[in-house]
């Protein structure tokens, strides 16, 4: 599904990501740990396309997507398009302050909804912008029930605790159905006990059909619920594996070293 | 009695000429401050320097001054001359559009780029973010600093007198020629009724923005 190949991004002489590849199928949850500071969060902004990397290959579905050789894959309209395959929940949520929890969710389909029915006269089936902007409304729904939320529909972010504004946050994402869901540090904004809440509406999407890549310092969290883990170290991925060889069997001393002290401060 | 409300009249009708002077320049002062903004935040270079430079020479000189330009320079230079009027309006409109700059500037650079972020992985255009998500949050920031502003605005226009603008301070000055002096106290009480209003106003609008924080 997801080909990520050679990426590198530098900022000034800071050589944040030095030679990333890995691929995801279908399906499956990826958790990418390590320290601060060792590109983790850089690689999920460069998949969104919120960084340039100076080098590299990202392909979704067999499609290139970037190419850092390849000047057209990089104009902004493009980049509009193909951001659409990922989506991004942000460490501090990033709701929009103005609009209440449903309007944050319809906004963007709605915006994207308006664009498809003036440039094809469809819109997922809908062929006017009412019938549009009803399944738009009824997915949103669905989603807010999803991250148990639906009665905090007419409420303003500003009203919520932070694990609910980053509960509609992941349904404001999951709106545009992108192949693959990003989530960057979801929980390390919020208090201790409401991380809770987050890591379990996570975990109630894995599904067959629900690719997700989780960048976390909860270690236990990314055990329990990706299928594979990737330990970022310096800008290179210095270990990967399922849960159990990189976390309970670590091979590298530089995962042992930082397993270890996660352990000592308990988890 | 009859003496008082003949002087009403006369600064009512010079006072008519400060409300378009307001006015006007509000109506334009406040896009053509928008549009300044832009070019004081744009990537490209020579143009920011040219804004940034722009705006230093309005904020850096006064008003009056300012005035006296735009109504001598065009005439002793190129032999075209404005009335006195759209002179006037002409010097408020580019005066408060550098002043207006600053302030929507202040309003955009506050806004978090979180903000800006989440738009782009949403798959809004530019144009969506800015005018859906950002400008109404920089509306709420802005209130405070563009009331301010106003207010002042109301009360500068009285300048335009520098120019023989018929506004109701130069109204008032033709009777002191006259020996009555009070007129020229009494315009004080149509700038404090017409701001007070807009005090009213604005905190009506600061209150209705009130709905949400952040």
């Amino acid at each position: 599904m997801l080909q990520v190949e050679n990426i590198r991004k530098s900022f000034g002489r800071n050589e944040v990501l030095k030679n990333i590849s890995f691929s995801l199928k279908k399906g499956e949850v990826l958790a990418i740990i390590g320290s601060s500071g060792s590109g983790k969060t850089t690689l999920l902004r460069c998949l969104n396309f919120l960084e340039t990397p100076q080098g590299g290959k990202i392909s979704v579905g067999g499609n290139v997507l970037f190419d850092a050789e390849n000047p057209s894959s990089q104009k902004e309209s493009e980049i509009r398009r193909n951001r659409l395959h990922f989506g991004l929940v942000f460490q501090n949520f990033n709701l929009f302050p103005q609009y209440k929890v449903m309007e944050n969710i319809i906004l963007a389909p709605t915006l994207m909804a308006k664009e498809q029915l003036r440039l094809n006269g469809s819109y997922k089936g809908a062929s006017t912008m009412k019938q549009a902007q009803q399944a738009i409304r009824e997915e949103a729904e669905v989603l807010l029930k999803k991250v148990g939320l639906a009665e905090k529909r007419d409420a303003y972010p500003c009203d919520l605790s932070g694990g609910q504004q980053q509960r509609v946050a992941i349904a404001r994402a999951l709106a545009l159905n992108p192949d693959i869901l990003c989530f960057d540090e979801p929980t390390s904004a919020l208090d201790p006990e409401l991380t809770g809440e987050v890591l379990n509406v996570i975990k109630g999407l894995k599904s067959s059909d629900s690719t997700m890549i989780v960048v976390t310092h909860e270690i236990g969290f990314a055990h329990d619920v990706a299928d594979r883990i990737i330990f970022m170290d310096g800008g290179l991925i210095e270990e990967e594996g399922t849960p159990q060889q990189v976390i309970d069997n670590p091979q590298s001393a530089r995962t042992k070293e930082f397993l270890a002290r996660f352990n000592q401060f308990g988890d | 009695m009859d003496a008082f409300w003949n002087v009403t009249l006369e600064l009512l009708k010079g006072f008519g000429q400060n409300c378009m002077i307001f006015g006007l320049t509000l109506l334009m002062a406040i896009p053509l401050g928008l549009i300044i903004s832009f070019g004081s935040r744009t990537n490209f270079l020579p143009l920011k320097a040219v804004v940034r430079t722009f705006v230093w020479i309005i904020r850096g000189t006064p008003l009056m001054l300012q005035l006296f330009v735009v109504f001598y320079i065009p005439s002793l230079v190129w032999g075209i001359s404005f009335d006195r009027m759209t002179a006037a309006i002409i010097a408020f409109v580019i005066n408060y559009a550098a002043y207006f700059s600053e302030i929507f500037r202040g309003g955009i650079e506050a806004i978090p780029k979180g903000q800006y972020e989440a738009g782009q992985v949403l798959g809004m255009k530019k144009s969506q973010i800015f005018f859906k998500i950002v400008l109404m949050q920089v509306i709420k920031r802005i209130v405070a600093p563009m009331s301010n502003e106003i207010i002042t605005l109301v009360k500068d226009t009285s300048l335009a007198r520098v120019i023989m603008v018929p506004e109701m301070l130069k109204a008032a000055e033709r009777f002191t020629v006259q020996g009555l002096i009070w007129p020229l106290f009494y315009t004080g009480v149509f700038f404090l009724i017409f701001n007070g209003a807009l005090s009213l106003l604005f905190r009506f609008i600061e209150k209705k923005l009130d709905y949400y924080k952040g």
